[in-house]
């Protein structure tokens, strides 16, 4: 099979109940149905269930505990979630005959640790196999460790916990490179990381940083970032001054995210955007196949037509960088 | 601008005529509805910061907090409503002090925190523990001292304070042993039915209301008696009838009396200079309608049955400081008669003398139930220390707090055992209740018997509350089923009140009972039961500790068993 058909993948994986569907849901501005995510606990929490039972389940509900998003993401990678070690017995035998089907073709493996958890050795365990299954099938796949839920720690303790656990982490992860973040969806965390994340999987990221610069620095902006399409994690920007809020990225992030929800209610996409104000005029747009831009000028007297234009012309420049150092990322498919 | 504008633009733009003009154009408008809008229309929904009602506070919305309002308000898309699962945590808001809500009518209002726990200073904690623990057993702790000897009460009282005080200790840590659960709420009945399952909650609860009603009893019997005694008095006083000939007790101004002199003798009194016979004096009508036993506990009933079926206790909330005053009111009683008629000490070691008691008597079991119930707080102490501002300073505060209760009662307990006028009274005739050692004519004691009628008539009604909120509670579901629940509850009580006057108004024996009862589970057997479990789950049970604890239990047991045969 040829690499440039199948399609490349995103592992997100973890024990149940560690917080992987809240996160995709959160990053990827998905509605989580009740329905499906109390199924997933019943079974992934059953611990204490008879086999029989939640083999019964599985049977008739098979797709809950795997979960294949449609999401694309980064052009064609698609996010897969996998409950690592939620029922001991039923989950290492479909586990175990799935595994080389699971880990082929795997561009970047994220796994989430639930800082909580009373199991550090079965969950070190489960992490190891599926760090051995990648080295057998997707050697070149990145490896990131999400140690989530920090906000349950004391504040003045998390750094020190943290540290004790990317230590391990690292350790066990040899000679795999695996980079390792905190996380808490209650706080900015989470976005940064995920941002992290993108940052160092989009191909030329530097060239493109650049370029962003300069773009910014001739038309003028104030800010300039760009985000990934799917996720609106930002990926890189530009500022001239310095700015106030620190968070302004996620807010951003939430709010385009919230509105693509409102849109998606109407059966409609969501593509550009324009904000005026006394002070200020802001332009969210379609830039390249995988990312979007947003920019904002101090001087509201520049009439849109002409950032819009010079977005639209800036487009073609970024396109051509993207298709000329980026081989993995098969613009051709791409039909408009 | 405009100029410049165009200028810029056209580095991008493709040279068409009318694409410039257009340019020109919509900019030309734009900048005059800017000009426009500036001069005449207001902005909407925008807050000036000095609207803020209620704190001039600085800056506002730290950028944290508008972060998190972000996120909160993107989560709740993502789920349904009644979805808690992006549910913001309670750590992750801000705490009320930081909250704001705004009004879009231009102000801005703190919210203040409704349920927000007032975190007391550490004085304050041990001040409200102090007054908490301070009962009516401070009446019978010179009592308790005479049943067990003088030197061996002050050893016992000693001993059972730090005993109480460690169980208490457990009490507290209990709630820090029990993992993955959040036990901010809990009280010392959870974390029973935690470990013992129904039996656990139930038998606690059960304990809990015998210390409640045995407490209620007490009351009423103390209530009888000072409603008795300062009737008595205003009656005497109106009537300038002298009582100082009809008991039995030392002459002169600072008159201590000997109620019973027969029965705290044994029937062998040899001392009848003194004695002059009550049957002399016939009963008036007086007498007859204001008697200790037979009227006066029905009279009480028509003041607080009422009182009981209120649907809400908060009321007689207000009048806690009445018990502080009673209690500083009483030391200083107690220490002017101390001084007054002077200390009247004598050893003797283990043999019993005319007038003096041995140091050391075997009726000691007495004075241990009664300092169980002296020192009893086990059922609320969390509830007490939640509340504490500095955590970690709890234990401290909680051993404060009991060095000044038992410095209180050993103070009461000395100055009354040694003042007690022993030439011509025996310390034997000292009462379960102190005050009845002084006759109803001595004004201030009149004035202390008063006082405390008046604290108890409040302090009945909030015990009566919170032995129907129990009961109610774990048998019905609701605090007031009904009125006819709550009043067949009243009844109850107060039927065992009445007939504990009537029959048995020994207030000495009424604290010890219920004492030994309810402290033998509540303070020793399930404090250390707990710990010793908890201990084991966690495989750190030390052979010294599980005898210490085990110990313990025995004492507790055998406090129980010592006030049926001693």
């Amino acid at each position: 099979m040829s690499s440039t058909a199948m399609k490349k993948k995103v592992l997100l994986m973890g024990k149940s109940g560690s917080g992987k569907t809240s996160m995709r849901s959160i990053i990827f501005a998905n509605y989580i149905a009740r329905d499906t995510r109390r199924l997933g606990a019943t079974i992934s929490t059953s611990g204490n269930l008879e086999t029989a039972f939640s083999l019964l389940f599985c049977f008739v509900f098979a797709t809950v505990d795997v979960e294949h998003s449609h999401v694309r993401f980064l052009g064609n990678l698609v996010l897969n979630l996998w409950d690592c070690g939620g029922q001991d017995t039923f989950m290492e035998n479909y586990f175990t005959s799935q595994r080389d089907n699971i880990f082929r073709n795997v561009e970047v493996l994220i796994y989430v640790f639930d800082v909580e958890s009373r199991e550090l050795e079965k969950d070190m365990h489960y992490y190891q196999s599926c760090l051995e299954a990648i080295l057998q099938n997707s050697p070149d796949a990145k490896v990131f460790c999400l140690v989530h839920k920090m906000d349950l720690v004391q504040e003045d303790q998390r750094d020190l916990i943290f540290k004790e656990r990317e230590e391990d982490l690292k350790r066990l992860s040899r000679p795999l490179a695996c980079t390792c973040f905190r996380t808490s969806i209650w706080d900015e965390t989470l976005y940064k990381a995920w941002s992290s994340i993108v940052y160092q999987l989009i191909p030329n990221v530097q060239q493109l940083e650049s370029n962003l610069r300069n773009f910014a620095q001739i038309i003028e902006a104030d800010e300039v970032l760009l985000f990934e399409r799917a996720t609106f994690l930002v990926i890189s920007h530009y500022q001239c001054k310095e700015q106030r809020d620190a968070h302004r990225f996620e807010k951003i992030s939430n709010i385009i995210k919230q509105f693509k929800l409102s849109c998606s209610k109407l059966a409609a996409s969501f593509q550009s955007m324009e904000v005026r104000n006394t002070n200020f005029a802001a332009f969210i747009d379609v830039f390249t196949s995988n990312t979007y831009v947003m920019v904002i000028m101090s001087d509201p007297s520049i009439p849109s037509a002409a950032t819009l234009i010079n977005i639209r012309n800036a487009r073609k420049h970024f396109e051509k960088l993207e298709r000329v150092d980026g081989p993995k990322h098969s613009l051709h498919m791409r039909m408009r | 601008t405009i100029l410049q504008a165009s200028q810029d633009a056209n580095r991008f733009m493709p040279p068409s005529p009318i694409g410039e003009i257009t340019g020109h154009f919509n900019a030309f408008i734009f900048n005059v509805a800017v000009l426009l809008r500036r001069s005449f229309l207001p902005r909407p929904f925008h807050v000036e910061p000095r609207n803020i009602v209620d704190e001039a506070s600085q800056g506002r919305v730290s950028a944290e907090a508008s972060a998190l309002s972000s996120r909160v308000h993107y989560y709740g898309r993502l789920t349904a409503s009644s979805d808690r699962l992006l549910a913001p945590p309670d750590h992750v808001i801000p705490p009320a002090e930081e909250l704001y809500v705004y009004s879009p009518l231009g102000t801005a209002f703190k919210v203040k925190g409704k349920e927000s726990p007032v975190k007391n200073p550490s004085i304050v904690t041990i001040f409200a523990i102090w007054n908490t623990m301070m009962g009516t057993s401070i009446l019978s702790i010179p009592w308790g001292m005479k049943q067990a000897g003088f030197t061996f009460g002050i050893i016992i009282l000693v001993s059972v304070g730090l005993l109480t005080l460690y169980c208490c200790y457990r009490i507290l840590k209990s709630t820090k042993s029990i993992p993955y659960i959040d036990t901010s709420d809990w009280e010392f009945p959870d974390i029973c039915k935690y470990y013992f399952g129904a039996f656990g909650q139930w038998s606690s609860l059960f304990f809990s209301l015998v210390s409640l009603i045995g407490a209620m009893v007490v009351y009423w019997v103390l209530m009888s008696n000072f409603l008795f005694n300062t009737g008595k008095f205003i009656y005497n006083y109106a009537h300038d009838v002298n009582m100082s000939d009809t008991d039995f007790g030392t002459n002169g101004s600072d008159r201590v009396i000997c109620p019973f002199p027969e029965s705290d003798h044994g029937g062998n009194c040899s001392i009848g200079a003194f004695y002059v016979s009550n049957n002399a004096t016939q009963p008036t009508v007086f007498d007859q309608w204001w008697s200790k036993t037979n009227t006066i506990p029905f009279y009480l009933v028509i003041l607080l049955l009422p009182l009981l079926n209120f649907r809400s206790a908060s009321f007689f909330a207000r009048f806690t400081f009445l018990g502080t005053l009673s209690v500083v009111y009483l030391i200083t009683l107690v220490t002017i008669k101390a001084i007054r008629l002077g200390f009247h000490l004598e050893f003797h070691w283990f043999e019993s003398t005319a007038f003096f008691v041995p140091e050391f008597r075997p009726l000691f079991a007495q004075f241990t139930g009664v300092l169980t119930l002296a020192f009893f707080i086990h059922n609320c102490i969390i509830t007490l220390m939640k509340n504490n501002k500095h955590q970690e300073n709890n234990v401290r505060d909680l051993s404060l707090a009991y060095l000044l209760v038992g410095l209180t009662y050993l103070y009461v307990g000395v100055m009354i055992f040694a003042a007690f006028p022993s030439p011509p009274l025996s310390k034997e005739c000292i009462e379960p209740n102190f005050l009845d050692n002084f006759p109803s004519s001595d004004v201030l004691v009149f004035v202390a018997r008063a006082f405390l009628l008046f604290q108890m008539t409040t302090v009945y009604p909030l015990l009566g509350y919170l032995v129907r909120v129990q009961v109610m509670g774990q048998l019905f579901g609701k605090h007031y089923p009904s009125f006819f629940h709550v009043f067949t509850l009243n009844i109850v009580i107060v039927g065992i009140g009445v007939l504990m006057a009537k029959f048995y108004p020994n207030i000495g024996s009424i604290i010890r009972y219920s004492g030994a009862t309810c402290g033998m589970t509540l303070v020793f057997v399930f404090p250390s039961l707990v710990h010793m479990i908890s201990l084991k789950r966690s495989g750190e049970l030390r052979w010294p500790s599980a005898l210490f604890h085990s110990l313990l239990i025995i004492l507790g047991i055998a406090n129980l068993i010592g006030q049926f045969f001693m």
